[in-house]
């Protein structure tokens, strides 16, 4: 499956690395993760870009004494392998996955128009401010009306594959997009196209799907 | 930027700590890690018994995963490092930060590294230290402000007095030239 062509944006990806991205958009970028080595790779250099400002910050006084380690035991690397079973399977990722009620397959769909379906999901409730996440289900041909985003809006394709103004986007891929774009997206194969959607900001509604739900549920 | 911490004692330590809780080079990271992880964190805004808490729960972490620890994927800075943003992250702002776990069955693995990749990867302490002080100044300066002061782009922009979008694009020009003076070294 290393067919990833779109990948997640630097910005997105520095703040994600920082720990000051949203939680749902947090959510979207670990599953991209889970299935792209090139971004992982690019984590791990800003990682180690983060680690020279630990390294290199001027020595400060500590008050505390090393903690005592006489009874702690120490994790055993093949014993973690033990977790692989509490795996249960719904069709995505582990970071997806966890916030999944049910498998991808049983999703019971609330349609929004002829051939557009969603499924809000909820995350926990943060100190940050909240934003949305959903999954969101395209029927094959219906093209969905013509947008921009403000805020910032991230959408992993899980199922399918749509195609717009930037190229076409398979299973795997992120459209990581900032508020300049404007774009029309289309699934273009006879399946339909899942995908997963995290806004940053829930109060903002000009992003394509937050625009769809306005009149319809009056978020 | 004087006066590192030696990556390479940090390695030896941690080594030492997963085969032979090694007790001795556990107290010894301690003193080398810890006055350098505590000024971060107060860099970061995080107050003076936070960051004395947190620098307490990252070295028994240190100490409980060292055999987890893989120097040929991760230098031992970078791997404190995570480990201690991890635990500011759930203590302080008890927020969700999910992370792609290797044993999910629907992980895709790294193509397996050569030999000569491992090496180059050795050396990139400094040479990733090289290609970030290569960059414009208005660059390392966001780059600071994210890592070093905690700041979200949001915080940054305003501070700054720019468009986010401006804060955006000049992380992506900043990691895109520094990918660039990587692979140029390989």
């Amino acid at each position: 499956m290393n067919t990833i062509k779109h990948h997640i944006g630097d910005d997105t990806l520095m703040a994600y690395v920082n720990g000051t991205l949203t939680e749902t958009i947090s959510v979207v970028v670990a599953t991209h993760l889970a299935l792209c080595p090139e971004c992982r790779k690019n984590v791990q250099l800003m990682e180690d870009i983060a680690a020279l400002y630990l390294v290199d910050s001027e020595p400060g006084g500590v008050m505390s004494t090393p903690p005592s380690v006489d009874m702690l035991e120490q994790d055993d690397p093949s014993a973690d392998l033990s977790f692989t079973t509490e795996y249960v399977d719904k069709g995505v990722p582990a970071p997806l996955a966890s916030q999944l009620p049910m498998h991808l397959e049983d999703i019971p769909w609330k349609k929004l128009i002829p051939g557009v379906s969603h499924y809000p999901l909820s995350v926990s409730n943060g100190s940050r401010k909240k934003g949305v996440l959903r999954l969101l289900k395209i029927s094959p041909g219906t093209p969905i009306p013509e947008h921009s985003h403000t805020g910032q809006e991230i959408t992993m394709i899980l199922k399918g594959s749509y195609i717009d103004e930037l190229g076409r986007f398979q299973s795997g891929d992120i459209a990581d997009l900032d508020s300049t774009i404007t774009h029309q997206p289309v699934a273009d194969t006879d399946k339909d196209c899942i995908c997963l959607i995290a806004t940053d900001a829930p109060l903002k509604f000009s992003g394509f799907f937050s625009k769809l739900l306005q009149p319809l549920v009056g978020i | 930027m004087a006066n590192n911490a030696t990556p390479n004692d940090l390695n030896e330590d941690l080594t030492a700590i997963a085969h032979f809780q090694d007790q001795k080079a556990y107290h010894r990271l301690f003193h080398s890690i810890a006055p350098r992880l505590k000024s971060f964190l107060l860099s970061q805004g995080v107050m003076e018994n936070n960051a004395e808490e947190i620098l307490q729960e990252t070295m028994l972490k240190v100490w409980q995963k060292a055999r987890l620890f893989d120097s040929s994927k991760a230098s031992a800075s970078t791997w404190i490092y995570t480990i201690a943003r991890n635990v500011k992250i759930d203590r302080i702002r008890k927020d969700l930060r999910p992370e792609p776990d290797p044993h999910d069955p629907s992980y895709i693995p790294d193509s397996p590294e050569t030999g000569e990749q491992s090496i180059s990867r050795k050396q990139e302490g400094n040479v990733i230290r090289k290609a970030v002080a290569k960059l414009p100044p208005e660059q390392i300066r966001i780059i600071t402000m994210s890592f070093y002061e905690d700041k979200s782009h949001a915080e940054i922009a305003e501070a700054l007095n720019l468009p986010l979008g401006t804060v955006k694009s000049r992380i992506r020009l900043a990691f895109g030239k520094i990918r660039n003076e990587l692979d140029g070294v390989s």
